[in-house]
């Protein structure tokens, strides 16, 4: 899952992206609304969280413009917790609204649902053949007997099974799990695939050859 | 309660007021009617009188006509004519034998008798002599019962009373009486119907003034009161009302703006806090880490303390609590320790401070005017470029001390100037770490605390010049 970050306070940014980062999640940070529109503009992320209050444009008008071309959930940041501030939020295209201070455990569980929802997932647990995936606590277990996978593995995992039945491309993979910071390679991929394979058993993820990956 | 409104209690009050004058009004002309028809009824029957005594006495004819009544005047009857026997003219006659009862009725005494001498037919039984000595001659009135009567007595004794009922005057006093009545009650009508339509035009303003008031004590402060007379008393009072309401919206929005700011600024440093905390703790960490996340936790409090610092003391001066402590002071001597103070910070930044110093003595609190003296120039080295200069300068304009700190640095935008003071803006929109956008408000809050002004003028680009005006 990638996630882009628009906040203008640089220690909430980098603190923020730590603990996605930490999460498990591809990461990207903007420090304004200029920067956020033309980085959720260019690519689909999984989810926003964006901050209210920021200078060059704020985060009204970035979810303003951004509606216009994408749907991509957003979570709005802001320390303005007057009733009509959420109202406003949640009318103007805001799929959830979280005020500042917050809770980190608040914010991480909040955008799981965010995901969740927009994927169509009613639960945090995925069953896929005998291996459940509980994607709150990110552990796997096959057949009753917890596994244990890297980051990077769950990651893969986790979004084939929120896309499953659909197949998904190399580079859609890439995009969605790699952030603008990290140096890719191609085969790093194939070293995880087959390394989940070995872990929950080969028929789990079907390759398409030539198309991509896919859970059914 | 409905009659408790001014125009419930107006108009009552006038129907009262109006009744009370129009009934005494209407009593007293229904008298005057009444008293006037009973005048012409009595010279009607004084008349009669007049002309029955004059036919009574009137000399006879010469002839045969002797002992009738004509003598009777020069000469008392002769015992030997009988009364009986005495005749009266004709037409005096057939006056008498009127029957009916509701026109003059005529008797007649002789000498001092008690009993009448003559009765008309239709005259009441119970007709009396008059007590009435000889010597009250002339006509008089008696009312008796509805009976109205002239007599009038003769030198002689002799009694002359003409009377009729009254009933046909009262009557018609009533029909007068019920015409003044229907008409007041009309009049009171009418005029309390104007009254209500004049006091419903007058108070309608009044209503407009209500509902607007109403609506704005439940909130909705961008209510007016639209009335279009504004030369008019109430026009007058709406006027005034409605430059209070346009105050109190703007210092509504300022308030809410200044809160909701104020949270914004306080609430990021401890989000900072928060989710530092809550990620260092996540898991085990290097001591390396430790170090990072305890030294923005530092940061993050120490932007808290300065925000909260500054507000409180925004505050005091707000409401007016933040006491001076006035000494005279020179203002130059002042600016020397300032420039002290920030010569570090200067260097750091590469910046030349220049300083024009005329001493000029001024009552001020020295702590507070070198605050604000250090806050111009941090801000002019802050934005100044490197190798750019500050120039500061104090001279005395009459009975003011001018203060003015001009830099060569970035300047500012136009349309920034007129909210370089207020609180919380910042023109250059990044948040410095330093910087909590309540610096220069503080700076007017003690400058005007001081009975000064202060005012700024800019080029983009160019740089800022800062002027504080103090009085001496």
């Amino acid at each position: 899952m990638r996630i882009l970050i628009v906040e203008d306070e640089p220690r909430l940014q980098r603190n923020l992206v730590k603990a996605l980062r930490e999460e498990g999640y591809a990461v990207d940070a903007a420090g304004d609304g200029e920067d956020g529109l033309f980085k959720a503009g260019s690519f689909n992320y999984d989810a926003i969280i964006l901050d209210v209050m920021m200078p060059k444009m704020d985060g009204w008008e970035m979810l303003e413009r951004l509606r216009k071309t994408k749907k991509t959930p957003v979570l709005m940041l802001t320390a303005r917790d007057g009733h009509t501030d959420r109202v406003k939020g949640l009318d103007n295209g805001a799929d959830d609204y979280l005020v500042k201070p917050f809770d980190l455990s608040e914010l991480l569980a909040r955008l799981r649902a965010l995901i969740r929802r927009s994927t169509n997932q009613t639960s945090s647990k995925v069953e896929i053949r005998d291996v459940m995936l509980d994607t709150r606590a990110r552990t796997a277990t096959r057949e009753g007997v917890p596994v244990i996978l890297t980051a990077r593995e769950f990651a893969i995992l986790e979004y084939l099974a929120v896309h499953r039945g659909e197949v998904i491309t190399r580079t859609e993979l890439y995009e969605h799990l790699f952030d603008e910071n990290d140096a890719t390679f191609s085969n790093l991929l194939d070293v995880h695939i087959f390394s989940i394979r070995k872990k929950l058993g080969s028929e789990i993820i079907a390759t398409r050859r030539g198309q991509g990956y896919c859970i059914e | 309660m409905i009659f408790n409104s001014i125009k419930w209690r107006l108009l009552l009050w006038m129907a009262f007021l109006l009744t009370v004058i129009l009934a005494s009004l209407g009593v007293a002309i229904c008298h005057i009617h009444l008293a006037d028809q009973l005048r012409q009824f009595d010279d009607r029957l004084e008349r009669q009188v007049a002309t029955m005594s004059a036919a009574l006495y009137v000399p006879a004819p010469t002839g045969d006509n002797t002992g009738g009544p004509a003598d009777h005047n020069n000469a008392p009857p002769p015992d030997n004519q009988a009364e009986d026997g005495f005749q009266l003219p004709p037409d005096i006659e057939r006056l008498f034998g009127t029957r009916n009862t509701n026109s003059y009725y005529f008797v007649l005494w002789l000498d001092g008798d008690v009993e009448a001498f003559k009765a008309s037919a239709n005259a009441p039984g119970d007709v009396t002599r008059p007590h009435t000595a000889v010597k009250d001659a002339g006509t008089r009135i008696r009312e008796r019962g509805l009976y109205r009567e002239a007599y009038h007595v003769t030198e002689r004794g002799d009694c002359v009373l003409v009377g009729r009922t009254a009933v046909p005057e009262y009557d018609e006093a009533g029909r007068f009486a019920r015409l003044v009545f229907l008409g007041g009650a009309g009049l009171l009508g009418l005029v309390l119907a104007a009254a209500w339509w004049l006091l419903v035009r007058a108070l309608r303003p009044l209503e407009k003034i209500t509902s607007a008031a109403m609506k704005i004590s439940s909130g909705d402060l961008s209510q007016r009161i639209n009335i279009p007379d504004t030369e008019s008393e109430l026009g007058r009072l709406a006027a005034v009302l409605n430059s209070t309401f346009a105050r109190l919206e703007t210092s509504f929005a300022q308030q809410k703006q200044f809160t909701s700011d104020a949270s914004h600024e306080l609430r990021t440093p401890i989000s900072v806090l928060i989710s530092e905390a809550q990620t260092t703790l996540a898991r085990e960490r290097t001591p390396q880490d430790y170090r990072e996340a305890l030294a923005a936790s530092l940061d993050a409090a120490q932007k808290m303390r300065r925000l909260t610092e500054s507000l409180l003391e925004l505050a005091r001066l707000d409401a007016g609590q933040e006491t001076l402590h006035r000494d005279n002071i020179n203002l130059a001597s002042l600016v020397q320790d300032s420039v002290k103070f920030v010569r570090a910070l200067a260097a750091e930044a590469r910046v030349q401070i220049h300083c024009d110093l005329a001493e000029v003595q001024i009552s001020c609190d020295a702590s507070r005017i070198a605050q604000v003296i250090t806050n111009l120039l941090t801000n002019a080295i802050n934005y100044n470029y490197v190798n750019g200069e500050i120039r500061i300068t104090t001279r005395r304009e009459g009975g003011t001390a001018v203060l003015t700190v001009a830099d060569t640095g970035q300047g500012i935008a136009p349309s920034a100037i007129p909210r370089v003071f207020e609180r919380f803006f910042m023109a250059d929109e990044s948040r410095s770490a330093g910087n909590t956008g309540l610096g220069l408000s503080i700076c007017k809050a003690i400058v005007e605390a001081h009975g000064g002004s202060i005012s700024v003028t800019s080029s983009l680009g160019r740089g800022s010049a800062f002027t504080v005006r103090l009085p001496v």
